[in-house]
């Protein structure tokens, strides 16, 4: 088992009042699956991935990850795990403009101290498979959407994480780009990464094995 | 990595024109200024310190008391006994060299000059360490007759610095006497208390030296080297107990004909590096250049004033622009970034800043150090930058500046949450208290120089132009060495032949002060001035009562004098006219004829003190006035020279305004409003663009609220107030707290003039206008631009 969320709640106090952003939320995820989380705009979907990317904190409830407590570890410790397992996809791409293509799929390897010549290798890699090697001198704003998106991908895989966490990674792109990003993702769980995606299309939600229901902050 | 931190930090730098344009500018004008005075202090705590034997040259210096023993003074000079005498009786004493500056006329070409130069003992380049070019230093000083040159001057005088050999021309009295020059020395550095043009022998007569009087004449330097290892306070204890020794008699003898019951002084040796930057004991008598502490202090403190405001700039621009940044300070964190790793990637970016603001600081030192050594009075130059020391210190500026100006920021940045920052929930935290500080911080230091500026101004203004009690203008002043009456009745008729030249004057060369008694035993000092007649109508002084001395009155050149309001309140005579005083040390008694009111024949520095006026013709004039009538300065300026030159062939000619002269006794004044108008306009300038910077991102981060003002109906006026209310608070608060500070500072600063301007609430007051309409100016440059821009644009955006 890849993680386990048991009964965790996340609120907010605001006015006297506490505003639930996840009630109770109970979740196993095996390695291997391909998860949609969909529901209305409101709903929850971002906090839940955010949680599960232990970017975010929550308030109560337990969350295991490779079996490791995770409500139990220290904040140095939670990043140390999330930056070695998990890879973020978003969907404004987040990818820094003052950098090349090459420079920013390398950034993450810096942060891990490879090797120069290793770093070279892994990003020659990956430009190799998502065929964007005439790309990578270009900056972010010279590329299409979709050709950002794939960078943004590629960025998210280069340090071989077991798990990817994208939010509403096409919706920024029209259908063909979306489609294309799609084909993508199906591929990459075919060879095993596990991948939980925000979505609110139905579409790309039948790209997954299994698709949770939000709805005001509780699974349904 | 470093790589990519300094790969990202470049195209930060390139991508944001204006905030490096702002933070290189200011950082680099504050770097500069930081630079020259570290070359000023360094030039300055490096006086005299190239002398090979230096740390065991000492002069011979005294502190002086009063009758009851309470210390009254110091005293840096000594006569012709102390060298030779203490050295003669103290071991640990090596050797003695002593300086006595004066000044003689010496012909150039046909030309006659007043030069000055320094009699020497002829181990002087044994003692101090100046390199000669020719000539043989041992023994150049030894022969009377010769002379030793520097090389500025042999060029001047024979075309080549290969002099030794040729001969110069003295005056003796009326005739010129031929000196051989023995030796040329180099120029001496720039950074010496002894600076000299030439040396004569000093001659000292047999006479002289057995004289014990000579004990208490003091007017050279002298200067004794010590042994390796000699102990100076017990060479002290020893040149106390042999002055002691040696002057018993002669005090005895003084105490009883002079009445003066002053206990005797105390010798000590001052070390000779020390001598430039003491106050009390100052290189004085033909050493030049002492200076001032609080001078380096002064400047040190405004130099850090616009290196801090600079790195505020950084500071606040920083973190202002974070929230543009903190989008990629999240995806940092979210790939794997650490926060130190981020701390290093800030920090990085500060320095490459700071490393182009350091290469922009050089470059505007090398174009600013002509104007600095004319307000520094020095000639310092970028060369002195490759000093092992001085290169240490810049890099310690650099290192410090960068951390100062990139520290803060790298920690606020790096500890953002990259959830907030992601999903745009991130908000520069509401009240920004620090950079409101800072902001004030800066503006309170700019006008506190601002108003110190303004008060400096007035001050000077007020110097230069208040009323002197006397009149100034159009009064040529010239100087003739030992006139005697005869000469100048000549010199005055043949002048009045030419028109336009109102009324001549004769007075002694410069102040002579002195002592007489005026009453039964009271004592005191003045200014003994000996004039003639024409002296009080041509300088304009008024007389308060009695009369001017005359020709009628043949006995007022013997028996007369004039005194000035001063003197009869420090005499305490209700009834002036016809009082006693009586130069009892001379036999000599005069009767006050006249009282002249108080005018100023000092700067206006210096309380007017007692004045006396006689005209004894058996005292020399040696300055003549000449009144000149209103717009005639060239006509009569050439008839007087023609008319002197016709007199006087072998004397040196040279003339001045009167006003200019008073003009150019507030030479420091000058320089201090100069070096202020500088440090006000750059901390003004800096702040502003600072404060430039803030009100851009301010109007970018309120965007959509000015949108949605003016949808909803907010004229321009009213979205120009908005953005500058806030900026405007900030620049009242720094006035608030800097007006106090600088009334107590320039009333400080005011207490040293006995005549001074009132501080009044307009000083201030103008003070503030100006900073505010700066600032209001700087402000509205960007709110206008804000508040005139479509507001669906800025709604579309969000």
């Amino acid at each position: 088992m890849l993680l386990q969320l048991n009964n965790l709640f996340k609120w907010v106090n605001s006015g006297g009042q506490r505003i639930f952003l996840l009630k109770d939320i109970n979740l196993e995820v095996e390695e291997g699956e391909f998860i949609s989380i969909m529901g209305p705009s409101g709903s929850g979907k971002s906090t839940l991935l955010n949680v599960i990317g232990m970017l975010d904190a929550f308030d109560e409830g337990e969350y295991h990850f490779l079996d490791e407590s995770v409500h139990t570890l220290k904040e140095k410790h939670r990043a140390n795990l999330y930056k070695e397992y998990i890879g973020f996809v978003f969907q404004s791409y987040h990818l820094l403009d003052e950098l090349t293509v090459k420079e920013n799929l390398e950034m993450p390897l810096i942060y891990k101290n490879f090797k120069g010549s290793e770093r070279k290798a892994m990003v020659a890699d990956m430009l190799d498979r998502f065929s964007i090697v005439g790309k990578k001198d270009l900056f972010p704003s010279q590329l299409s959407g979709g050709q950002q998106q794939l960078v943004g991908i590629a960025r998210a895989l280069i340090s071989n994480p077991k798990l990817i966490l994208a939010d509403e990674p096409t919706g920024n792109l029209n259908s063909k780009q979306g489609e294309e990003i799609m084909d993508i993702f199906k591929q990459l769980n075919d060879d095993g990464v596990t991948i939980i995606q925000v979505t609110h299309s139905e579409k790309n939600a039948e790209y997954g094995s299994r698709v949770i229901n939000l709805l005001d902050g509780r699974m349904i | 990595m470093l790589k990519n931190y300094f790969k990202i930090a470049w195209r930060n730098l390139v991508k944001n024109k204006v905030y490096s344009f702002i933070n290189i500018s200011g950082l680099s004008l504050g770097l500069a200024c930081a630079m020259l005075i570290i070359l000023y202090v360094k030039d300055e705590v490096s006086y005299d310190r190239f002398h090979k034997d230096g740390e065991h040259i000492y002069r011979i210096v005294s502190q002086n008391f009063n009758e009851s023993g309470v210390p009254d003074g110091m005293n840096s000079s000594t006569g012709f006994l102390q060298g030779p005498r203490f050295t003669e009786d103290i071991p640990d004493i090596k050797e003695y060299v002593r300086i006595q500056s004066t000044r003689r006329d010496v012909k150039i070409g046909a030309e006659v000059a007043s030069l000055d130069l320094f009699y020497a003992d002829p181990n002087f380049f044994s003692m101090f360490t100046f390199p000669v070019l020719s000539g043989n230093p041992k023994t150049c000083l030894s022969e009377p007759f010769s002379v030793v040159i520097s090389e500025e001057l042999a060029l001047t005088q024979f075309g080549t610095t290969n002099a030794v050999g040729k001969t110069m021309m003295f005056r003796d009295n009326e005739d010129f006497v031929p000196y051989t020059v023995t030796a040329v020395s180099q120029k001496s550095p720039q950074n010496s208390s002894i600076k000299f043009d030439m040396l004569l022998p000093l001659h000292v007569t047999e006479k002289d030296l057995a004289n014990n009087f000579n004990w208490f004449n003091s007017f050279l330097n002298t200067f004794v080297s010590l042994r390796p290892g000699a102990n100076v306070s017990l060479v002290n204890d020893k040149m106390q107990d042999l002055y002691l020794a040696q002057t018993s008699e002669t005090a005895k003898i003084i105490k009883e004909q002079y009445g003066n019951n002053r206990l005797p002084p105390k010798h000590f040796l001052q070390p000779f590096t020390d001598m430039h930057l003491n106050k009390e004991l100052p290189a004085q008598n033909g050493l030049t250049d002492a200076s001032n502490p609080t001078f380096s202090y002064i400047l040190s403190g405004i130099a850090l004033f616009i290196l801090l405001i600079a790195c505020i700039n950084f500071v606040n621009l920083t973190v202002a622009r974070s929230v543009r940044r903190s989008q990629e300070i999240g995806i940092r964190k979210v790939v794997g970034g650490k926060r130190k790793q981020l701390v290093f990637q800030f920090l990085g970016e500060s320095f490459l800043l700071c490393f182009f603001a350091f290469a922009m600081a050089i470059l505007l030192v090398q174009l600013a150090l002509p104007i600095f050594n004319g307000l520094a009075n020095k000639q310092l130059s970028i060369s002195f930058l490759l000093d092992a020391k001085l290169v240490l210190g810049y890099v310690t500026l650099f290192v410090i500046t960068g951390l100062l100006a990139g520290f803060y920021p790298a920690l606020v940045l790096s500890k953002y949450s990259p959830v907030d920052t992601l999903y745009s929930r991130f908000m520069l935290s509401g009240k920004n208290y620090l950079q409101k500080s800072l902001v004030v911080l800066q503006f309170t230091l700019a006008s506190l120089l601002i108003i110190c500026t303004f008060v400096i101004y007035e001050q000077f203004n007020f110097l230069t132009t208040q009323e002197l009690g006397y009149d100034d203008t159009d009064l040529v002043l010239l100087q003739k060495n030992n006139l005697t009456p005869d000469e100048f009745d000549t010199f005055k008729a043949r002048l009045a032949s030419h028109g336009n030249i109102l009324n001549v004057a004769g007075k002694n060369a410069g102040y002579w002060f002195t002592v007489a008694k005026v009453g039964a035993d009271k004592q005191i000092d003045f200014a003994n001035e000996t004039v003639n007649q024409s002296y009080i109508p041509t300088l304009g002084i008024q007389l308060k009562e009695g009369r001017n001395f005359s020709e009628d009155h043949p006995s007022d050149a013997t028996q007369s004098v004039l005194v000035n309001e001063s003197f009869v309140k420090e005499a305490g005579w209700k009834d002036p006219i016809g009082q006693t005083v009586d130069f009892w040390y001379n036999d000599e008694k005069y009767n006050v004829i006249g009282v002249v009111k108080d005018y100023h024949y000092e700067s206006l520095g210096l309380t007017i003190r007692p004045q006396l006026f006689t005209m004894k013709p058996s005292y020399d004039l040696g300055m003549l006035y000449v009144k000149i009538a209103p717009g005639s300065a060239t006509s009569s300026i050439a008839n007087i020279e023609k008319v002197f030159r016709d007199m006087f062939p072998f004397d040196p000619y040279s003339y001045h305004f009167l006003e200019d002269q008073n003009y150019q006794s507030y030479e420091a004044e000058a320089k201090w409003k100069q070096i202020m108008l500088f440090s006000a306009i750059l901390t003004i300038f800096i702040s502003c663009i600072g404060l430039f910077g803030l009100s851009v991102l301010s109007a970018e981060k309120r965007t959509k609220e000015i949108g949605i003002r003016k949808v909803l109906g907010a004229s321009i006026n009213n979205v120009v107030a908005i953005l500058s209310k806030d900026f405007i608070k900030l620049v009242l608060v720094a006035l608030l707290i800097s007006i106090p500070v600088a009334w107590a500072i320039a009333h400080k600063w005011l207490e040293n003039y006995p005549y001074r301007i009132q501080l009044g609430w307009q000083v201030f007051g103008i003070a503030s206008l100006l900073v505010i309409l700066i600032a209001l100016s700087t402000i509205s440059f960007q709110s206008i631009r804000a508040a005139v821009a479509n507001p669906s644009d800025a709604l579309k955006a969000q």
